[in-house]
């Protein structure tokens, strides 16, 4: 067998897991609710820093240069497109997650000192799909916005867990409180890369 | 017991040291260095048919570029190291996760270690730091011959006279009480054969060493071809909601179906991902890894149960 058979092979046999259970970004209790508040930034122009995927949970995450994204379902080669994730049996909206590049930079000057240290995150470790600049993520929960060709929805405010904490042996968990990104949604699927412009839309359906 | 991340190594090289034990060094294909360790740490290895197996890791602790592992053939085993030696060569993939270790040195003025065939991975290791350190220590290792001695020449490089060989083609046979009386200062390390640390625990005891000072690792769940098991309830504290485990299942499998994840791995109770913490409830320990004085309040789930009823720290 080829070392790249083999690992397919791994990947498709991990123990077998229930397809996920997205909710749509709209639909989950905060993103109904925040959709008819209005407020929060506008006319911000972000950029898309990174894109990781894990193959299944607990995979380290690798770096792509070009990812595509599936409409009501996730990045293709990601664990929560594939229902392989640590949370995938759990009805959630999580088919792409995001996090801002200032909430690591802020995490790495130890700011505010809730730690004897800075934690420095390398690219990656954070486990979101979407590391982002310029893009005010805690505003966006009910909110449609753009990066390069594809549509988001904010579905809710993501939650740092302890299981990160475990596997990144490194007490990320108060530090990332309140700042640990977005969970969104897929409304237009299509191929976004790093560069990708980031910009919020206005709610068509709304 | 924390989770740990799963990379994907690249065997940089390969070869047999035994005919039946080959021998793999894994990098990081992207990143020059790995999750640091300690002597004692394994690893689990990820095959191909799903399967996930314990390696200690066997290299310099303090060389980050690489991990060195050992798996001896065991055509009678499990089937795990046969598909990792049909599958593992140089230029493939290995699914590794970080290291966990269930058997670090101790504060000691002296180590003793008695070691069997393949159960001198972590041995080497561990003997490695201590030669760094200039530590005082001993190895008895315990192979059928100098063939089919694992790592033998590398574990003679490192330990000069401090090592002595008992192989069973020159007739020589490890006595377990070689060990000699506990001295003050003194720690006995065991790895190996379940044979072994049987009989060496047994002479050890017998010589006067406290159950403390022996530390022994066993990649092999321990068998109890007597044991009957019998259903209870298992509560959770969080939530106070009350699960039945029937004979024919474990309280993980239970755990499992009522939603709680729990982290695991050999689902043999020897690998430690799976314990959790317990209140109150008399349990019935199966497993190899927990401590003694741990037992009080840590079960592994994978294997353990209890007499009709248990709180679960979940």
């Amino acid at each position: 067998m080829r070392a790249d058979e083999a690992e397919s092979q791994i990947l498709s046999e991990t123990p077998s897991k229930p397809r996920p259970t997205m909710v749509e970004a709209y639909e989950n209790p905060a993103g109904s609710i925040a959709r008819h508040v209005p407020g929060g930034a506008t006319g911000f122009r972000g950029v898309l820093l990174h894109i990781h995927v894990a193959p299944a949970a607990s995979y380290e995450m690798e770096e792509l240069a070009e990812a595509e994204c599936v409409a009501g379902r996730g990045i293709v080669g990601d664990r929560y497109f594939e229902g392989t994730g640590t949370y995938s049996p759990k009805p959630d909206t999580r088919e792409v997650t995001l996090i801002e590049q200032e909430a690591l930079d802020a995490l790495a000057r130890n700011d505010p000192p809730l730690q004897g240290g800075g934690i420095t995150l390398a690219p990656g470790d954070h486990r979101r799909n979407l590391t982002v600049r310029g893009v005010p993520l805690n505003h966006l929960v009910g909110r449609r916005f753009r990066v390069g060709e594809v549509i988001l929805r904010g579905g809710r405010l993501n939650f740092p867990c302890k299981y990160l904490e475990e596997l990144l042996g490194s007490p990320v968990y108060l530090p990332l409180y309140n700042r640990s990104g977005l969970n969104c949604g897929i409304e237009r699927g299509g191929v976004i890369r790093p560069g990708d412009e980031i910009e919020l839309l206005d709610d068509a359906s709304a | 017991m924390t989770a740990r991340v799963i990379m994907k190594l690249k065997v940089e090289a390969a070869r047999l040291t035994t005919p039946k034990v080959l021998h793999l060094r894994l990098v990081h294909p992207l990143k020059p260095e790995l999750p640091a360790w300690e002597p004692g740490a394994h690893v689990d290895l990820r095959l191909p048919d799903g399967k996930i197996r314990q390696y200690s890791l066997c290299g310099d602790p303090d060389d980050r570029s690489a991990y060195e592992i050992a798996i001896k053939r065991e055509d009678a085993g499990r089937g795990g190291s046969r598909g990792a030696h049909e599958t593992l060569s140089e230029g493939s993939v290995a699914h590794v996760s970080a290291p966990r270790n269930n058997f670090p040195l101790q504060q000691a003025d002296r180590h003793l270690f008695v070691v069997g065939g393949i159960g001198v991975t972590p041995v080497l290791a561990m003997v490695r730091r201590l030669s760094a350190q200039g530590a005082d220590f001993r190895v008895d290792f315990c192979a059928p011959s100098e063939h089919d001695a694992p790592l033998l020449p590398e574990l003679r490089a490192i330990c000069g006279e401090r090592l002595r060989t008992w192989l069973s083609s020159d007739g020589a046979r490890f006595d377990p009480r070689e060990i000699g009386r506990a001295q003050e200062g003194d720690q006995l390390y065991v790895c190996g054969p379940q044979r072994l640390l049987e009989a060496v625990r047994a002479a050890a005891v017998e010589l006067g060493w406290p159950e403390a000072r022996i530390h022994a690792e066993a990649f092999q769940a321990t068998l109890d071809e007597n044991f009957k098991p019998e259903p209870f309830d298992a509560t959770l504290a969080s939530t106070g909601e009350t699960l039945h485990v029937p004979a024919d299942r474990s309280l993980l499998d239970v755990l499992r179906d009522h939603g709680v994840t729990m982290p695991s791995s050999c689902e043999l109770g020897v690998c430690g991902s799976c314990v959790c913490g317990y209140r109150d409830g008399v349990v019935i320990h199966r497993d190899s890894v927990i401590s003694v004085t741990d037992r009080q309040h840590r079960i592994a789930p994978c294997v353990s149960r209890a007499r009709v009823a248990v709180t679960l720290d979940l």
